[in-house]
């Protein structure tokens, strides 16, 4: 018992569960300033996801972007490369995957399959040009990325705009890609789980994607721990020089870990057009790929702890759909409650600060006491 | 036939106007960047200041009736925000792009909860009385017909953007300040070895990017339009920091880059009547960045090189008589 109280991975989540709850204080204060209804605000933003079976789904449907962009970004964080594309390579996996399921003509099993195969290879691919300006001309991965990101999203407006889109749509969309050629629900079609399935297929779209991302959790947990290859992506980016001296192929590791990451950011595409919309729509990414981030950090780039973390930051957001839906405090407190639990979480000197900041105090008072002990020795 | 309206159009004093009006509020962060680059530290906060900032701007303008007063509250915020990422970079030890992407969600969510707190809309601040900054007309100059047209009536940010490009440059390679600037950027502990306090350095750098930036934000919702809209800022941000790399570092070549985002994106605003897709020509100064870093990456090396080379041909000469 002890020992789990001391260790490392411990300490960390009480830490996680600190800031949060300090972040959600600090959120509460605001509501408290501005709602007439605040009460009731925060209980719809922390019961909210709960409270129907819809919005459990949702949340799980939220989550599972989210988790899926935070391996992603796991991958790079692991390796210290700034790479940021994520947002890129998830919309054009969506494209590349939203394409295959409307227009190829092939059964539905092979169709869906080659819409996996797709969106996973253009997340692969689009990693390519800043992973190897990276490698071969040290050129800053996270400035090509976040330009690449606004490359990407052009080209998705260019080819939904001017192909994709039927005429005289009432919105920038794609038509509706036909449910035979989606995903179908988690709960397996057997007959003993009938009533469930019919249950979850009324109220929620939940797909079997939800059993990819627990093996992508699994996969990218081995690959980064398990494998030489990911011994050498961590050594890289704990301690550079020594990997580098270490006989470590620096430019391959490099490379590797920023379209391997692209894979899983193309897979939350996948989800995004198969899973949850059901057709290409503008601005389907709005943002994920940053969020993706904070999923990624909160986790302390653990890919075990992702889910989790993905899960949190999930049941935040629904939770926050359902505030501002019941209500009067708009969705956006969430933003800046997450926003502090980031700063929180990253600023690595902050607890040694405070504790400093408390030792001295102590130290003070210590010898304050110790002087008034010995000025008027006959109080107490 | 429409080629031509296009090439018309594009060679009118109105299309030049209007892409020194969509330069303004980049030419601003992109200064921002600039002065937190060259000390060393990148403020990827710049995209969430200007939306602060814009923000703040439309509000103080709107409850008090004082542009000044907005404009004054509008830096403050941005010097408040930069503050706020100068400390937990250089005290917390925050990741300083971390630390800039929680402050940008920050902005993001905080500027729309309040718009939305304040008006009861979400989307913009249409049903306040906001005002904007005045334009300028230039005496002489406005009354000659297409140089007037071009250089006269911009508002008061537009002047001021392309004069601080100026002043930028005197500060950065024309006073102490600067120079010790450079050289915190250059090289920390170089810098720090001769008595110069790095963090303060990068605290005052921050603090002059944040209400760079700051005006920035302010161009767009106080100048041609007195309107706040929700992410008003849209990416200019991050075009800011693009711009500082295209523009290799140096205030004239930032200011050209800027200019360059602001051309391509009034160009595709006006093919649009031709076949070429807006699309295409707005991914040109996106892709243009790539290659500026890819041509800067090369140069840098062959300079490495040509350096290497030099250093050993002057050791041979050194050494070689001693050995023959």
């Amino acid at each position: 018992m002890k020992k789990i109280l001391s260790s490392k991975g411990f300490r960390e989540l009480l830490r996680i569960v600190v800031v949060l709850a300090a972040g959600l204080i600090l959120g509460f204060i605001i509501t408290l300033i501005v709602s007439k209804e605040p009460i009731e605000a925060y209980k719809a933003l922390l019961t909210g996801p709960l409270s129907r079976l819809n919005r459990i789904g949702d949340w799980l449907e939220e989550s599972i972007t989210l988790i899926l962009a935070g391996l992603a970004i796991s991958i790079v964080f692991n390796a210290k490369q700034w790479y940021i594309g994520v947002e890129g390579q998830m919309i054009l996996g969506a494209l590349v995957s939203g394409v295959v399921a409307l227009y190829i003509p092939i059964p539905p099993f092979w169709r869906i399959l080659l819409a996996f195969t797709g969106g996973m290879l253009v997340g692969f691919l689009w990693a390519v040009v800043p992973a190897l300006l990276k490698a071969y001309l040290n050129a800053s991965e996270l400035v090509t990325s976040l330009m690449l990101n606004t490359v990407a999203l052009k080209i998705f407006e260019y080819f939904l705009k001017n192909f994709i889109m039927p005429e005289k749509a009432r919105y920038v969309s794609s038509f509706t890609i036909p449910p035979e050629y989606r995903m179908s629900s988690f709960v397996p079609n057997w007959p003993f789980l009938q009533s469930i399935r019919e249950l979850w297929m009324k109220q929620t779209s939940v797909t079997w994607i939800v059993y990819l991302v627990i093996l992508s959790v699994i996969v990218v947990y081995l690959l980064l721990y398990k494998t030489s290859f990911g011994y050498e992506l961590r050594t890289m980016g704990s301690n550079p020089k020594f990997a580098m001296y270490g006989g470590i192929n620096i430019k391959r590791t490099m490379i590797l870990s920023m379209t391997i990451s692209g894979i899983f950011a193309g897979l939350a595409g996948v989800h995004l057009t198969l899973g949850i919309h059901n057709k290409i729509i503008m601005g389907m990414t709005s943002g994920l790929g940053f969020e993706g981030i904070i999923v990624s950090i909160l986790a302390y780039n653990n890919p075990l702890g992702v889910p989790f973390t993905g899960l949190l930051y999930g049941y935040l957001k629904a939770g926050a759909d359902v505030m501002e839906r019941t209500t009067d405090v708009p969705r956006e407190l969430v933003s800046v409650i997450q926003a502090i639990v980031m700063l929180l979480i990253t600023a690595e000197r902050l607890l040694p600060a405070i504790q400093k900041v408390i030792a001295e105090r102590k130290e003070k008072s210590n010898n304050r006491t110790k002087v008034g002990k010995k000025g008027e020795p006959n109080v107490t | 036939m429409s080629l031509e309206t296009v090439l018309h159009s594009i060679f009118s004093a109105f299309f030049i106007a209007s892409v020194i009006r969509i330069s303004t509020p980049i030419i601003f962060p992109a200064l921002g960047g600039l002065v937190a680059i060259q000390a060393g530290v990148s403020n990827m906060a710049l995209e969430g200041i200007m939306n602060a900032a814009a923000f703040t701007g439309v509000i103080i303008s709107a409850y008090t009736g004082n542009v000044w007063l907005a404009v004054l509250c509008g830096v403050l915020v941005g010097i408040l925000i930069a503050s706020l990422l100068a400390l937990f970079h250089l005290r917390f030890g925050t990741d300083v792009i971390l630390a800039g992407l929680a402050l940008n969600l920050f902005c993001s969510g905080i500027t729309v909860f309040l718009l939305y707190v304040l008006t009861g809309d979400k989307g913009n601040s249409a049903t306040l009385a906001s005002l904007t900054v005045p334009n300028v007309k230039i005496p002489w100059i406005h009354n000659i017909p297409f140089i007037g047209e071009l250089l006269s009536g911009h508002p008061v940010f537009t002047y001021l953007a392309f004069f601080l490009v100026l002043v930028i440059y005197v500060f950065l390679y024309r006073t102490r300040f600067g120079t010790h600037l450079r050289a915190v950027g250059e090289n920390p502990e170089a810098a720090k070895s001769l008595g110069i306090d790095v963090n303060f350095v990068r605290l005052i750098a921050l603090i002059i990017s944040g209400s760079l930036a700051a005006l920035g934000g302010m161009t767009l919702s106080m100048a041609y339009l007195p309107l706040f809209q929700k992410e008003m800022a849209s990416g200019r941000g991050w075009i800011g920091i693009a711009a500082v790399h295209l523009g290799a570092r140096k205030p004239l070549g930032v200011l050209l880059a800027a200019i360059l985002f602001g051309l391509a994106d009034a160009l595709a605003n006006q093919v649009g009547s031709l076949k070429i897709p807006s699309q295409l020509v707005q991914m040109i100064p996106y892709v243009a960045v790539v290659i500026a870093l890819v041509v800067y990456a090369i140069q840098q090396r062959r300079a490495i090189l040509e350096r290497v080379k030099k250093y050993q041909q002057t050791m041979k000469e050194q050494y070689s008589p001693r050995t023959q």
